[in-house]
């Protein structure tokens, strides 16, 4: 089979659901439900650190996990604290930030505030932990902190309920590393699909206490959500992409049999 | 002289680390906290010799005559264009700086990272072949995890799902945590072969 012929086969595999809808079935796993439980016991009021922690690569997969964990928050009435540890994070995590509060009618300052970004991590989640104001005295948007309400709450990591890293990396074990470690908060990681693998002995250990992965993550969290969005249309798109490589590889395999016998 | 200023220096930050770590006291906090706006400030210098480097490289690049030096005064115009605009019109949303990163360098990147699936698809069907007993199973289980983490696999058979979980729960942890512990292991005793200066390839030596 040619390489042509397998990238038209891949493209009318991923193409197809999205005009097509397969209406696949969503089973929730056991982690994107403690994950959901975490934010959903959180009293109205209760401030969550959120930190984008990705690049502009895997938007695709970022931006229904972003949605989803942020409609959760917003609808309970939790105030968000975010902010972004790479560069690239910034401008889209402010993008989705916006969306979504526009969508739920939130104000900023009073319900939400988007600190921006500062170079070298460590350094960055070390500092939060001294003081939010000293690390960022003004937020992205240039309001000096102490105009915001919000930010007035919020002195270091005592104030903080919950940190939520929404990665593509591994970021999240350096929240584990140098924030729930030595400031004794729960984390949650909601991740792309390759990295989520790397996750699984920090949830098992308890360092993370949920853990969303990838697009069947994000498809899971809408489900539980009650609200079908870009995770659900993705999954299906995926669902045929995977056995379409499967199918690729049993073909693959037959061929190289046949080829053994005759020699 | 030269070379025992840095290793004092680095000896001496590293043991004051390990030492506020576990010991409280509010002249550590206040040092800590100033030594964590020093790691800002020198990362935020070595930006700065990073961006100079590249654009050096690629000013020499793009006076050569070769048919790559068009790349270079790409890389250069992209550069000083967003360096411009950024500060020009500010980074805000509307902002020409803004539209540039959501329309151009946002799908640039996403359909570099997308064409993915389609070398994985070329690959798997020329490289995955099960010419031996190992790699019959790492076949199978890796199209047990394929099938099992989207919902078409629940739609075969409840099964799958359930295997694929297993695996990833326990097999696939078990190695992961042996590889973690390994790294803790070895990020410790480098970590303490550069505090007492056995370790100097950080000096180029």
């Amino acid at each position: 089979m040619n390489r042509q012929l397998i990238y038209i086969l891949i493209l009318a595999a991923i193409t197809v659901p999205l005009f097509l809808p397969l209406g696949l079935k969503h089973r929730v796993t056991p982690e994107v439900e403690r994950f959901y439980q975490t934010i959903d016991v959180l009293p109205a009021g209760s401030i969550v650190l959120v930190s984008f922690d990705f690049e502009a690569s895997t938007v695709a997969e970022t931006r229904p996990l972003a949605y989803a964990v942020l409609r959760h928050l917003f609808s309970n009435n939790v105030s968000v604290v975010s902010l972004s540890t790479l560069a690239e994070g910034t401008g889209l995590g402010y993008n989705f930030l916006s969306e979504i509060t526009e969508e739920l009618g939130k104000k900023y300052g009073e319900d939400y505030i988007f600190l921006g970004f500062r170079p070298q991590y460590q350094a960055t989640i070390l500092g939060l932990g001294e003081g939010f104001s000293k690390v960022f005295p003004k937020d992205y948007l240039g309001n000096e902190l102490s105009s915001l309400p919000l930010a007035e709450r919020v002195k270091n990591y005592d104030q903080i309920n919950l940190i939520i890293s929404i990665a593509d990396g591994d970021l999240p074990q350096y929240w584990v590393d140098y924030a729930q470690t030595r400031y004794k908060k729960p984390v949650l990681a909601a991740v792309t699909a390759v990295m989520a693998t790397s996750y699984y002995p920090y949830l098992a250990s308890g360092q993370f206490s949920g853990l969303v992965g990838g697009l069947k993550g994000a498809a899971e969290y809408e489900v539980l959500l009650g609200k079908p969005g870009l995770g659900f249309k993705g999954m299906e798109s995926q669902s045929l992409g995977h056995l379409m490589i499967i199918i690729l590889i049993i073909i693959g395999n037959l061929t190289f049999l046949s080829q053994k016998k005759r020699i | 002289m030269p070379l025992r200023l840095p290793l004092i220096l680095v000896s001496c930050f590293g043991l004051f680390m390990l030492l506020q770590f576990f010991w409280q006291a509010t002249f550590l906090d206040q040092a800590y906290g100033e030594v964590l706006d020093w790691v800002q400030i020198i990362y935020l210098f070595t930006l700065w010799v990073g961006a100079v480097h590249l654009i050096k490289l690629h000013l020499k690049k793009s006076q050569q005559k070769k048919k790559e030096a068009f790349y270079s005064w790409v890389t250069l115009a992209g550069i000083f264009s967003m360096l411009g605009f950024g500060l020009i019109g500010g980074k805000e949303q509307g902002s020409l700086f803004s539209w540039i990163f959501d329309n151009v360098q946002v799908p640039l990147q996403a359909t570099m990272f997308s064409l993915l699936a389609f070398f994985v698809a070329s690959a798997a069907y020329r490289g995955f072949r099960a010419r031996s007993r190992e790699a019959l199973v790492l076949l199978l289980v890796a199209g047990l995890v394929m099938l099992g983490r989207v919902p078409i696999g629940n739609l075969i058979s409840e099964w799958i799902p359930d295997l694929a979980n297993w695996i990833l729960n326990f097999p696939s942890m078990a190695a992961r945590r042996g590889i973690l512990i390994g790294i803790g292991l070895g990020s410790v005793a480098t970590a303490l072969r550069i505090i007492f200066g056995v370790e100097r390839t950080y000096l180029g030596r």
